[in-house]
């Protein structure tokens, strides 16, 4: 049987519309400002964040407040054994941040799941990530409320050669190479087997029970991999803005994905990844007016909550008269 | 040992009841309209403010009767944005996932402070409290604040208030029958549509009490909304959301938790408010009573 085109009301348009980004981010230090190029970083670093998120959110229909708590675990994880232990290789302090993320995405997985739902899942990560956030911002080897200031880029040693990416905009680079290896991944889970039977756990959880799955381990699988992936964020991030505090934990920054995914349209999977472009447009237009960027981001938010259900891409789809599939999109 | 235990135990029902204001407002409008309103907080913030401008700029306000004046007139003027919050977002949130209308009040919030940055901008403001509980009593050799004995009678009184109201009048009936089936409140001939707009409203008009009522002895910030709304979730959650009573013995419950940790564990403080959340959650997810109360 042939697979059906799933993810492409667009036809071809979506993954020329991806390339062209991909070339946009990849190219800007060549043409733009350093501001922007930091902003971007931040960005890429976000897409992945709102990516890992949806696919708990938009396919599996677990509406979690508390995501920043791995963002911030993977953050701070790393960049505390990357400044305990300088001479170790960059890609296992990355590897103990997503480890960190992976074993507290697990628990509280485990522990949430198999007692809320709903509503009260919503809050009760709301009240586990702000435990987190106060834990933090408490613990002294952490910096407790100033956070951890002065992380240094990494040195890659393969050997033969060594890459300094505390030069120039090699770091930036990374950014852009790990975003579009991490961004594939993920594509590639909410398109196989695994993402279809979440997102008929979203439709019919009933139903999808008595075909003999389990369906409270799958939501947990969604809730460990969109954890896991979101703690690798973070831990990409550290290094870039080289300085963490615990707002990166606080319950603000676990609505910045929820933002992101319905301004883009939570349905799809590149949703998320327009939502942050767009978001951080908005914010940069607003950066010197005091209120408006609360102002225009919250009245966008309102307009494409109330009048434009899909976000950006579902308006766009409907526009172009290709309403989206059920299922995995 | 009673003198440790005393004071502690005032400070925690003093958050309590501080708690218990802004979330009345919050669990009423849940109960009837099953919507989660995330700006809740940030309309107490606009209550928080406007009384504060009104109380700095007209002479005269010092008294007590100024003071609680002013708080009501705050919460008409919050009442009447209710009434435009519901025409203009919530009677379009009817029906749609629990995930969107949270987010769409999200939007509310932020808008809320949005608004509070461009008035009032984003430094710390304060007030003080007016003439007469500005002062302290001793009871016993405890030393109470006026302003706190006064915190914890409004947040009595409130919560009677609602309660009478809830039980004991046939509007309050007519509410109560609109929040457990409003299929069938409307073939009664009850105008349903009314009856949100009037849980709108009166919810509104609770964020707006409750900031004209906590304005003293506060930093005032555009930041206010947001911790105002996390701790009033906290205690509605815990209390069985929509339930008035549960959301009052939720808040004493969290408040001397709170409190009692934070003299016990000083390490960290104000942990033990959402361990206390998370561990109600996981062992009564559907919180200490059920339903509209």
């Amino acid at each position: 049987m042939p697979h059906p085109p799933q993810s492409r009301p667009f036809g071809v348009l979506t993954p020329l519309a991806a390339g062209l980004v991909l070339a946009a981010f990849a190219t800007l230090p060549f043409w733009a400002g350093k501001g922007l190029v930091f902003l971007a970083g931040i960005v890429l670093v976000q897409i992945v964040f709102a990516l890992s998120f949806n696919l708990m959110f938009g396919l599996t229909g677990l509406v979690s407040f508390g995501q920043a708590a791995f963002f911030a675990a993977g953050a701070y994880a790393s960049a505390w054994l990357a400044r305990s232990a300088p001479g170790l290789p960059f890609i296992l302090s990355i590897a103990f941040g997503a480890a960190v993320g992976a074993a507290l995405s697990f628990l509280i997985g485990l522990v949430a799941l198999r007692r809320a739902s709903g509503i009260y899942f919503a809050i009760l990560t709301l009240a586990l990530g702000q435990l987190i956030y106060t834990v933090i911002g408490k613990t002294t080897a952490l910096g407790r409320e100033d956070g951890l200031i002065g992380i240094a880029r990494p040195v890659l040693d393969f050997g033969l050669f060594r890459v300094d990416l505390a030069t120039g905009d090699r770091y930036y680079f990374l950014l852009v190479v790990a975003a579009a290896i991490i961004s594939g991944a993920l594509w590639w889970v909410w398109h196989g087997s695994l993402g279809r039977i979440l997102a008929a756990i979203r439709q019919e959880p009933e139903r999808v029970r008595f075909l003999g799955v389990d369906v409270r381990r799958h939501r947990e699988y969604a809730f460990l991999i969109s954890g896991t992936m979101t703690a690798l964020a973070g831990a990409l991030m550290a290094p870039w803005s080289q300085i963490i505090t615990p707002m990166i934990a606080h319950w603000s920054y676990s609505a910045l994905p929820i933002l992101f995914c319905l301004l883009g349209g939570s349905a799809r999977f590149w949703g998320p990844a327009v939502g942050a472009i767009v978001f951080a447009g908005l914010e940069h237009g607003t950066r010197n007016m005091t209120g408006m960027a609360e102002l225009v981001v919250g009245g966008a938010l309102l307009l494409v909550v109330l009048a434009m259900p899909g976000g950006i891409l579902g308006t766009l789809a409907r526009l172009s008269g290709r309403p989206a599939r059920e299922g995995a999109r | 040992m009673l003198s440790e235990v005393l004071p502690t135990a005032l400070n925690g029902l003093v958050w309590a009841m501080s708690v218990f204001l802004v979330a009345s407002g919050l669990t009423l409008i849940f109960g009837i309209l099953h919507i989660l309103n995330f700006s809740h907080g940030g309309f107490v913030m606009i209550g928080a403010y406007l009384a504060f401008t009104v109380t700095n700029r007209v002479p005269g306000t010092a008294s007590v009767a100024a003071f609680l004046g002013i708080a009501v007139a705050c919460a008409v003027a919050v009442g009447a944005m209710g009434l435009v919050v519901d025409r203009v977002v919530f009677r379009r949130l009817k029906g749609v996932d629990d995930s969107y209308s949270l987010v769409a009040t999200y939007a509310l919030l932020l808008l809320c402070e949005g608004a509070v940055k461009s008035g009032w901008g984003g430094n710390f403001l304060s007030m003080s409290p007016p003439e007469g509980l500005g002062g302290a009593l001793f009871v016993g050799d405890l030393f109470v604040p006026s302003y706190a004995l006064f915190v914890i009678a409004a947040g009595v009184a409130v919560y009677l208030a609602l309660d009478l109201w809830l039980h004991r009048t046939a509007s309050g009936r007519i509410l109560k029958s609109v929040a457990l089936d409003p299929w069938m409140a409307s073939l009664l001939g009850i105008n349903v549509t009314a009856i949100f707009t009037v849980a709108v409203v009166a919810g509104f008009a609770l964020a707006g009490l409750a900031g004209g009522l906590l304005a003293p002895n506060q930093s005032l910030s555009p930041a206010l909304g947001g911790t105002y709304i996390i701790q009033a979730f906290g205690v509605i959650i815990v209390g069985g959301i929509g339930n008035v009573r549960g959301a009052f013995l939720a808040a004493v419950l969290l408040g001397l938790v709170d409190a009692f940790g934070t003299v016990y564990v000083p390490e960290f403080p104000g942990i033990f408010f959402f361990v206390a959340v998370a561990v109600i959650i996981l062992f009564r997810p559907q919180g200490l009573l059920s339903g509209i109360r």
